[in-house]
């Protein structure tokens, strides 16, 4: 049995004895309730829990906080720190906002007002003044989820609008957590006051809302305890909806009737009455002190009445005043021509004698005053007047120079911290002035002029008039004017002519109408007029009809002392005209000259170009016979000597004008610099005492001129060239043009411009190639074509050419067959003279060699493959020819002549006939052939093997000759 | 009915212009600079009520470490915003994703791929698109340039947080 239940409920009692064992042993069930305890708690009703746990909870604190109150307070610390802070915080700036308010209404009407309401009432008086000072209005509430800063509701007064509430909700959590996160805040309670300007942000943190209020105005600090109410309500009645809050606020209705008690909340201002009590109680006070102030007051008022006046007066400056023991003291400057401060007293009530003054003397810049010493110092003219205008003081009218400038130095002088002293609007009259001073000066001069009568006289209008009598030999009254300053335009004269009688005028009378010479004396003597000297006849005559007139009431006119010289006389006034004549002739300086025993002696210096001194005698009346001249010649400087003596140095070229302008020499035109340059060089000489040599209007052409004659230089150079006729040539445009004939022998035209200085790149040459006929371009070409061995000479003999000396027979042969052709030209070539020389066996190789040719194609300068045996062959007989040449003792040469056939231009035919030589030598010299014994040379077409009658060319003509020569 | 939306995403995903045109805004772009977030409203008519969706733009920040994550307490779902011409801002917008969701727990989202105007650049590819579709998340291909499908989103976050 006890097996069988071992076997049936075995597994169970083990269990159950050990469930039991656990619920025995306190400590096995502790740990095993501890296990579960938490989740039990977890899972337990939340109301029933919080009743089982509250009584064991408080006890327990209750018991922690006996045993170690230290514990929970640490515990708590965090919790209730912030809210400690906050409180205090707040009743703090309560008690400061009472304190302001208390201050600024302590001393006022509604101060007292409130102050007897606090009496009556029992309040204090903070409390009585906030109640009246704080004017605000709550005119949002926000009730705000703390978690989402979703808008749980929302509130607003009377006209007061917003933008949309729920995004401001959720901007003010934002910018909650913003300030938290940017500061690293860790408090739970967030913002508390947000302000700007009249508007307050006020918001108080509840556990799942928060409430804020937007406040305009001034409110009390007491508001935050009402707000804070209202929000504890709000939490206590809808605790769940509010945690639960889950952005669906239809749960939350009520909410806003709660919300509406904290928007009512405001305090408006209300109107005061007038403090009447107030204004005459202050008034009771006032006019019995008012009274007793009054009278010591008046005589101070009256004494500063004095000093104000005289504070204003111009010129005086008030620096110290004092009333002391019914005393006056005053001290300052004043100007000497201010008011006397003593007599400015008289009617203002002050006693003189308890003044008591101290003036220092001083000068006043104040227009008027500075007016004033103006008017003392510079005694302006009565036409001038001096005034005040916007304190510049200002000067009109008229003046004499002599007065502005005073004035003008005045007014500098005043520049220096004084008032503006404007002398412009003064006109200077002293042009007028003077004028009629000068008239003055000249009408007494006028009246002290013997033989001048000055009736009347006036000044009128800037003109002058004056008329009177005058002799006619009286000094002019108009060239009296000279000097006076006078304007003789502004001078009216009027005057009669009288002959005064006395003896002066008479004399001067005389003077004038006889002319007396110069070896005359005309004077008075005791009321006679006396003439005393040698006069000719004729004017005796004259004299003594002048004293016959002069008897009738003149002075008596004595001409007793007068000799008669007159053919002597004569003489001596044409050798007089002569010497003047002389005189005046450009380029003769008269330097001494007399008279003698009837004979003319003349000393002086001329130029080689001024007239001569002796032709000028003709027709003088002048025996030359008796003229003795002594000419030293010089140079004169007059220009137009100089002018002379330039252009005769200086050859100036036609393109140069010389004139004289001015006394100055001046060159104008277009001259070469070498012209310019000695021109300069005469100018530079000139330069010591001549007159100005201008050559700054000469061009210098010389580039051009100097190409010019370089290219005529070239020009002719060209046409003393033999072999060349020149035909045309011009220069055009700084470019030269050339055409002519040419022998190819002559010299070659671009060559010759090589030291000429003519630019190649400006001449464009046309060259026709021509044989000339000259024998000595014959020769050449004989020279050339025959290759006359050295032991022939050819020369010219009278237009002939003559061949002498020794050669072989193959060689005269060729001579001959040239002369036979230069025959038909007119030439000659005389072979007569030559003999016959030439080793045999040479002969032989050398004929076989000259018979041959190496031909080309038409335009090439290499001959075609064809033609390498012949070259070939040609070298060979050539080494041969040398060899045995140089065997019998003489040198063997061989002309290699190009020839080309006659198409194309002749230019390009030497040029091919000399390239193919060329080519030839150098094939040969390949082959071995000394390149020494290798002459080379082009004919063109010149020696051609056949007349060419086809237009394609001959091909026979397109050749490469050779000729042996022997030396 | 209201409720907090976060939008996440990453620098210059275009979140801002997003919702430029389609929400009801009276703060200006400017609090997203200075405060770090501007708050948008956009009211959803569903056929039962109206969801009045609050949304929340944070400054978009590649710099993940910079995200201030408590902004997002309070929150009922999230629009993440992807710019779809670059594949970086997937993962960004993931990332933000997850931290938001460390803190505060698991909560509804949209996944937007913005800027679908801009094909030529396109960076995502459908396959991960379509993998990102598996996991049964509610995906947009928008464009804040045509408007495609942005109201369609908001739409479907809306009755997402509604339930």
């Amino acid at each position: 049995m006890e097996t069988l239940r071992q076997l049936l409920v075995g597994r169970e009692i083990s269990e159950l004895s050990r469930v039991t064992h656990l619920l025995d042993e306190p400590e096995q069930l502790a740990s095993a309730v501890g296990g579960v305890l938490p989740s039990a708690a977890a899972r337990a009703p939340h109301a029933q829990l919080g009743e089982a746990l509250a009584p064991a909870v408080e006890r327990a604190v209750q018991r922690s906080i006996q045993k170690s109150p230290r514990t929970l307070t640490d515990i708590l610390y965090p919790v209730f720190l912030p809210a400690i802070r906050k409180s205090i915080g707040e009743k703090i700036d309560q008690t400061f906002q009472s304190l302001n308010e208390t201050l600024r209404h302590i001393f006022t009407w509604h101060g007292l007002k409130w102050r007897f309401e606090a009496w009556r009432t029992g309040a204090s008086f903070s409390e009585v003044v906030l109640k009246h000072s704080l004017v605000y209005r709550v005119e949002h509430v926000f009730l705000i989820n703390r978690n989402s800063g979703l808008l749980i509701a929302h509130v607003t007064a009377d006209n007061a609008t917003s933008e949309d509430p729920q995004l401001i909700s959720s901007m003010l959590s934002a910018i909650q957590d913003f300030v938290k996160d940017s500061f690293n805040e860790k408090e739970q309670s967030g913002l508390d006051t947000i302000r700007f300007g009249e508007l307050r942000l006020w918001s108080e943190v509840g556990p799942f809302a928060t409430l804020v209020a937007v406040i305009r105005g001034n409110p009390p600090e007491e508001l935050h305890e009402i707000v804070r109410d209202v929000l504890f309500r709000i939490h206590d009645e809808y605790s769940q909806a509010l945690e639960q809050f889950d952005g669906d606020s239809s749960q939350l209705a009520g909410i806003e009737t709660q919300l509406h008690s904290c928007v009512e909340l405001k305090q408006e201002d209300s109107n005061q009455g007038f403090p009447w009590l107030v204004v005459a109680a202050v008034l009771l006070v006032l006019i019995p002190a008012g009274g007793w102030f009054f009278l010591s007051w008046q005589s101070g008022q009256r004494w500063q009445a004095y000093v104000s006046r005289l504070s204003t007066q111009p010129g005086i400056i008030v620096a110290e005043q004092k009333l002391r023991d019914g005393q006056f003291y005053i001290a300052g400057l004043r100007d000497p021509l201010a008011a006397d401060p003593q007599a400015l007293l008289s009617g203002t009530q002050v006693d003189p004698a308890r003044v008591h003054s101290q003036w220092q003397f001083y000068q006043s810049l104040e227009p008027q005053f500075v007016l004033k010493r103006l008017t003392a110092s510079l005694t302006p003219p009565k036409s001038v007047r001096l005034s005040i205008v916007e304190d510049r003081i200002v000067a009109e009218g008229e003046a004499p120079d002599t007065w502005i400038d005073r004035a003008r130095a005045a007014a500098r002088q005043l520049e220096a911290g004084g008032p503006v002293f404007d002398i412009s609007k003064v006109r200077d009259v002293s042009p007028e002035a003077r004028a009629a001073e000068h008239w003055q000066t000249y009408v007494s001069r006028l009246e002290a002029q013997p033989g001048i009568i000055v009736a009347q006289q006036r000044a009128s209008g800037g003109h002058f008039y004056i008329s009177g009598l005058r002799d006619p030999q009286a000094a002019d009254p108009q060239a009296l004017l000279s000097g006076t300053g006078v304007d003789p335009a502004r001078v009216h004269s009027q005057w009669q002519f009288y002959q005064s009688l006395e003896p002066e005028f008479v004399l001067k009378r005389l003077t004038a109408s006889l002319a007396p010479p110069k070896s005359v004396r005309l004077s008075i003597v005791e009321d006679r007029i006396v003439a005393e000297g040698e006069a000719p006849d004729t004017w005796i005559d004259r004299a003594r009809a002048a004293a016959r007139q002069l008897s009738a009431g003149g002075p008596v006119f004595d001409i007793s002392g007068v000799r008669d010289v007159s053919p002597e006389a004569r003489a001596a006034e044409r050798w007089q005209a002569y010497v003047s004549r002389l005189s005046t002739q450009p380029g003769i300086i008269v330097a001494e000259q007399k008279l003698r025993d009837g004979q003319f002696y003349i000393a002086g210096l001329r130029d080689p170009l001024a007239a001569d001194p002796q032709a000028l005698l003709t027709g003088t009346q002048i025996d030359p016979a008796r003229v003795h001249s002594q000419w030293q010649f010089y140079q004169s400087l007059d220009p137009q000597f100089v002018l002379k003596r330039l252009m005769a140095s200086l050859t100036p070229p036609k393109s140069v004008r010389l004139s004289i302008v001015e006394d100055r020499i001046v060159a104008e035109g277009e001259a070469p610099d070498t012209w310019i340059d000695r021109a300069r060089a005469a100018a530079r000489q000139l330069e010591a005492g001549g007159p100005v040599f201008d050559i700054s209007k000469i061009r210098d052409v010389s580039p051009e001129a100097r190409a010019a004659e370089h290219w005529q230089t070239y020009v002719s150079r060209l046409e003393a060239q033999p072999g060349i006729i020149v035909a045309q040539q011009r220069a055009s445009g700084g470019h030269f043009y050339i055409s002519g004939l040419r022998d190819p022998q002559a010299a070659d035209p671009q060559a010759l411009l090589s030291g000429t200085g003519v630019d190649p790149a400006r001449v464009h040459s046309q060259w026709q190639f021509y044989q000339s006929l000259d024998p000595k371009f014959v020769l050449k070409r004989l020279v050339a074509s025959l290759a006359p061995p050295k032991s022939v000479r050819l020369t010219i003999i009278q237009d002939r050419i003559v061949a002498m000396g020794e050669a072989p027979a193959a060689w005269i042969n060729r001579a001959r067959v040239a002369s036979q052709q230069l025959s038909a030209d007119g030439l000659s070539l005389d072979i007569s003279e030559l003999r016959e020389l030439t080793p045999q066996e040479l002969t032989h190789l050398r004929d076989a060699i000259q018979a041959v040719g190496i031909f080309f194609d038409s335009g090439k300068a290499v001959p075609g493959p064809e033609q390498l045996p012949v070259l070939d062959k040609l070298a060979n007989q050539l080494k041969e020819l040398a060899k045995d040449a140089r065997e019998a003792g003489v040198t063997a040469q061989f002309m290699l002549t190009g020839h080309s056939d006659a198409t194309g231009r002749e230019t390009a035919n030497v040029s091919i006939s000399a390239a193919r030589a060329e080519t030839v030598r150098a094939l040969l010299k390949k082959r071995g052939v000394d390149p020494e014994l290798l002459l080379v040379r082009g004919a063109g077409t010149f020696e051609p093997a056949e007349t060419e009658i086809s237009r394609t060319g001959s091909s026979a003509n397109r050749r490469v000759s050779v000729t042996v020569s022997f030396h | 009915m209201q409720k907090k939306i976060c939008m996440l995403g990453g620098f210059a995903v275009g979140k801002t212009s997003l919702v430029r045109r389609f929400v009801q805004s009276i703060f200006s772009e400017t609090y997203l600079t200075t405060v770090g977030v501007k708050i948008d409203k956009k009211s959803v008519v569903l056929p039962d009520k109206t969801v009045d969706l609050i949304l929340w733009d944070l400054a978009g920040e590649d710099d993940i470490g910079s995200f201030r994550v408590s902004y997002v307490r309070g929150a009922s779902g999230l629009v993440l915003v992807v710019d779809g011409t670059r594949a970086a801002t997937l993962a960004v917008a993931l990332t933000l994703r997850e931290r938001a969701e460390a803190e505060f727990g698991a909560m509804p989202f949209v996944l937007l791929f913005n800027k679908s105007d801009l094909a030529d650049r396109w960076a995502i590819s459908d396959s991960e698109i379509n993998e990102l579709r598996q996991l049964g998340w509610k995906i947009y291909l928008t464009s804040a340039l045509s408007g495609e499908c942005v109201d369609d989103a908001f739409r479907q976050l809306a009755s997402m947080v509604a339930k």
